[in-house]
């Protein structure tokens, strides 16, 4: 792991569970795993205080446990990085939760965001009791019900059963029991809801939300996005349908490729799903299309079927990271050094004379680009030593310039780190500035709030609103709007981080 | 890239690849001698950001939820140890603030969890498990010492084994003050054995402390 990444880890975990917690996740990242002694000797913190960061890291999942190698009855703690890094994503798996179930599925992911795992009957009372537009008990159960058959949310294990009380418990769960929905009953419910004590059925079963599920639906929407974009809508849903025959026989992370999907079983889908007549007379033209794209979505394998075909994530992750590279590139060089880095690329190997004819820029313009890009280590020199010169003179030697994408992509990752901390930390330093601004806004906020909701005169309402001056409404104004748009940066780095991460997931061994 | 300096990535080519691209004299860039400033002036008009109605959800969503968290037990700060000697006018709201944030509760599955995270618990299995073993060892122990006993009584006279014993006596009761005496030897001419000091020593003790490098 990167200094970057570990800054950023840190600093995220500070956002959400404070000071203590990122002394520890910080010694966790530098050591990899410690036990609790060390850590309560490291952070100068109380045994009890790095015990309870602990218990709350774990409850979100962020930490996980094992017994020592020396000693079984020591466990160690170990942080997981990716969890932490999704963290900056809950918007985006909050706002996929709400496009897919409304307002009861995000009301019902942001509890269990919030509280990292919690028991299916407690997150519905709690939605229940908190939503505003109060939904249906019914409509919460359901609709949780249907999340954990759709696998948005996965059972989290549970301890082995034993005899005598173990001091490091053993979590485990059968394959078959992840996403049986639990048994929710309605008027069992509704007595806790009014305050009764009585038994509840999956008291003993936590739920989390599943990163996987969404990240696939991520990872598809790229996907579909870029289909879109080259090809037109039709081609994308063709390219949806074509995705979902895939999961129906191909483990969704299946590296590589998939197994074949025929014509035949696609075009019987869209007919019964879709109602784009244009899509089914044309089908096989569309197919034809997205196959013979240069980025490759999916690659002809048999004419079985009316043609087989399998689609091949490795590639499409290879050419929409390579197309973001370069989008960088030109980004901050110019249009002219990506017209460089696209000649080094298709030619894998070559000499600085080759470059600037291939790429027909003029000759200083292109020696300073490929400077400039060398120096940032977008491109590599590989020296060829020629054989010979026997001690008369220097021997020759020939500089090809080469592309490393995964050096790239790591490179570009830990820039994303960087800037997603510098990105963070400045969101921090405006808030923690302007802490007596936000703050009184807020309060006024929900002065005003309850004034309505009790019916009080405009008059009075307007003049409890002037208590804030207008030099510091302008102020407030101006930060809201920069937190605003570090977090949009955020999030928009993000995206390029997930692009990356899927391609180095799909490069990995 | 640890270390390398702030968006340098350190990596510039040697005078013969300089020379094989075509710089010579004057293009040939000059060795950086300062930092780069801290805020460089950007070369080209960064891309605007997506402005749309998902993105501005997604960004009230995720301060409403930061708020939420912040005010929620699981945000863990270290206490504040104020001085009871001075009292803030805003001591009270603050302290009105801190009491509603403990009303709500921490729910942790303690279950899930390694017992000694729990909150008063006591590592006492441990400590009565290694008890058997060890008590086995001394019983082996002590059976190898009594066959070792009657071996000897069998093989020698118990006069020699008189004067061994007291002979080990002697050396122990020998032993033991001379080491008393060593101790009070050195603290008494501590000063003046070691009183002189040229000065070498200063700042010893800090370079032996293994406290990591100072740079």
């Amino acid at each position: 792991m990167s200094i970057q990444c570990g800054e950023l880890c840190a600093v995220i975990i500070k956002q959400y569970f404070g000071e203590n917690a990122q002394k520890v996740a910080d010694l966790l990242f530098s050591s990899g795993s410690r036990n609790l002694s060390s850590l309560v000797k490291a952070t100068n913190l109380t045994k009890a205080q790095v015990s309870m960061v602990l218990a709350v890291l774990i409850k979100f999942q962020l930490v996980t446990f094992e017994p020592s190698f020396s000693n079984e009855n020591i466990p160690e703690y170990s942080i997981k990085k990716e969890a932490v890094l999704q963290m900056l994503r809950y918007p985006r798996y909050v706002h996929l939760m709400h496009t897919k179930y409304g307002t009861v599925g995000s009301t019902l992911t942001e509890e269990l965001l919030r509280s990292g795992s919690q028991t299916a009957s407690q997150v519905i009372l709690k939605c229940f009791s908190s939503a505003e537009n109060k939904d249906t008990m019914a409509a919460y159960r359901d609709t949780f019900v249907q999340m954990v058959r759709d696998n948005y949310l996965i059972r989290c294990p549970m301890p082995r059963i034993t005899e005598s009380p173990v001091i490091i418990p053993v979590l485990e769960i059968e394959q078959h029991l992840l996403f049986r929905p639990p048994d929710l009953d309605l008027g069992k419910l509704q007595k806790l809801q009014s305050g009764a004590t009585t038994e509840v059925p999956d008291g003993d079963s936590y739920w989390r939300v599943n990163f996987d599920r969404l990240h696939q639906d991520f990872r598809d929407n790229i996907m579909t996005t870029a289909v879109e974009r080259k090809m037109g809508a039709s081609a994308a849903e063709c390219f949806k349908y074509i995705l979902q025959q895939m999961y129906e026989k191909t483990d969704a992370w299946q590296k590589d490729y998939s197994n074949p999907i025929t014509f035949i079983e696609v075009k019987q889908a869209i007919e019964k799903k879709s109602n784009n007549l244009e899509l089914m007379k044309n089908l096989d033209q569309y197919i034809t299309l997205i196959a013979e794209d240069n980025i490759g979505f999916i690659r002809k394998i048999g004419e079985t079927g009316g043609g087989q075909y399998v689609v091949e994530m490795k590639k499409v992750f290879d050419e929409l990271s390579q197309v973001c590279t370069e989008n960088i590139i030109t980004e901050k060089f110019g249009s002219k050094a990506s017209r460089i880095f696209r000649v080094i690329r298709s030619k894998r190997f070559i000499e600085q004379e080759d470059i600037q004819k291939e790429a027909m820029v003029p000759s200083k313009e292109a020696k300073l680009l490929t400077y400039k890009l060398f120096e940032e280590q977008f491109i590599q020199i590989k020296t060829i030593r020629k054989a010979g010169g026997g001690g008369s003179g220097p021997a020759k030697s020939f500089f090809l310039f080469t592309i490393n994408e995964k050096q790239i992509v790591r490179m570009l990752l830990d820039m994303s780190y960087k800037a997603l901390f510098n990105a963070i930390s400045r969101s921090s330093y405006e808030k923690r500035d302007n802490k007596r601004l936000i703050d009184k806004s807020q309060k006024l906020d929900s002065i005003v709030e309850a004034m309505k909701e009790r019916g009080e005169s405009e008059e009075y309402i307007a003049e409890i609103l002037e208590t804030l001056t207008p030099p510091e409404r302008e102020v407030l104004e101006k930060v809201k709007a920069r937190i605003k748009t570090l977090s949009s940066a955020e999030l928009a780095i993000d995206d390029t981080l997930f692009l990356f991460q899927m391609h180095q997931y799909y490069n990995s061994s | 890239m640890a270390g390398r300096g702030r968006g340098r990535l350190g990596s510039s080519l040697t005078q013969e690849q300089l020379q094989v691209l075509g710089c010579v004299g004057k293009d040939i860039p000059s060795v950086p001698t300062a930092p780069p400033p801290t805020f460089p002036p950007l070369l080209s008009k960064p891309v605007p950001l997506e402005n749309s109605t998902v993105q501005d959800y997604m960004t009230l969503w995720k301060e409403d939820f930061l708020t939420q968290m912040r005010d929620s037990p699981y945000h863990l700060e270290p206490a504040v140890h104020n001085n009871s000697n001075i009292q803030r006018y805003s001591d009270q709201f603050v302290n009105v603030l801190e009491n509603s944030k403990q009303k709500s509760k921490v729910e942790i599955p303690w279950h899930l969890m390694p017992a000694e995270l729990r909150p008063n618990w006591k590592r006492r299995k441990v400590a009565t498990a290694p008890t058997l073993p060890k008590k086995k060892k001394e019983n082996l122990i002590e059976d190898r010492l009594k066959v070792l006993e009657q071996k000897e009584k069998i093989d020698e006279n118990p006069e020699k084994q008189a004067v061994h014993g007291s002979d080990s006596e002697e050396e122990k009761e020998e032993e033991e003050p001379e080491i008393d005496e060593d101790d009070e030897m050195d603290e008494e001419n501590d000063y003046g054995n070691n009183y002189f000091d040229n000065g070498e020593a200063f700042n010893e003790e800090d370079d032996n402390l293994d406290d990591g490098p100072i740079y």
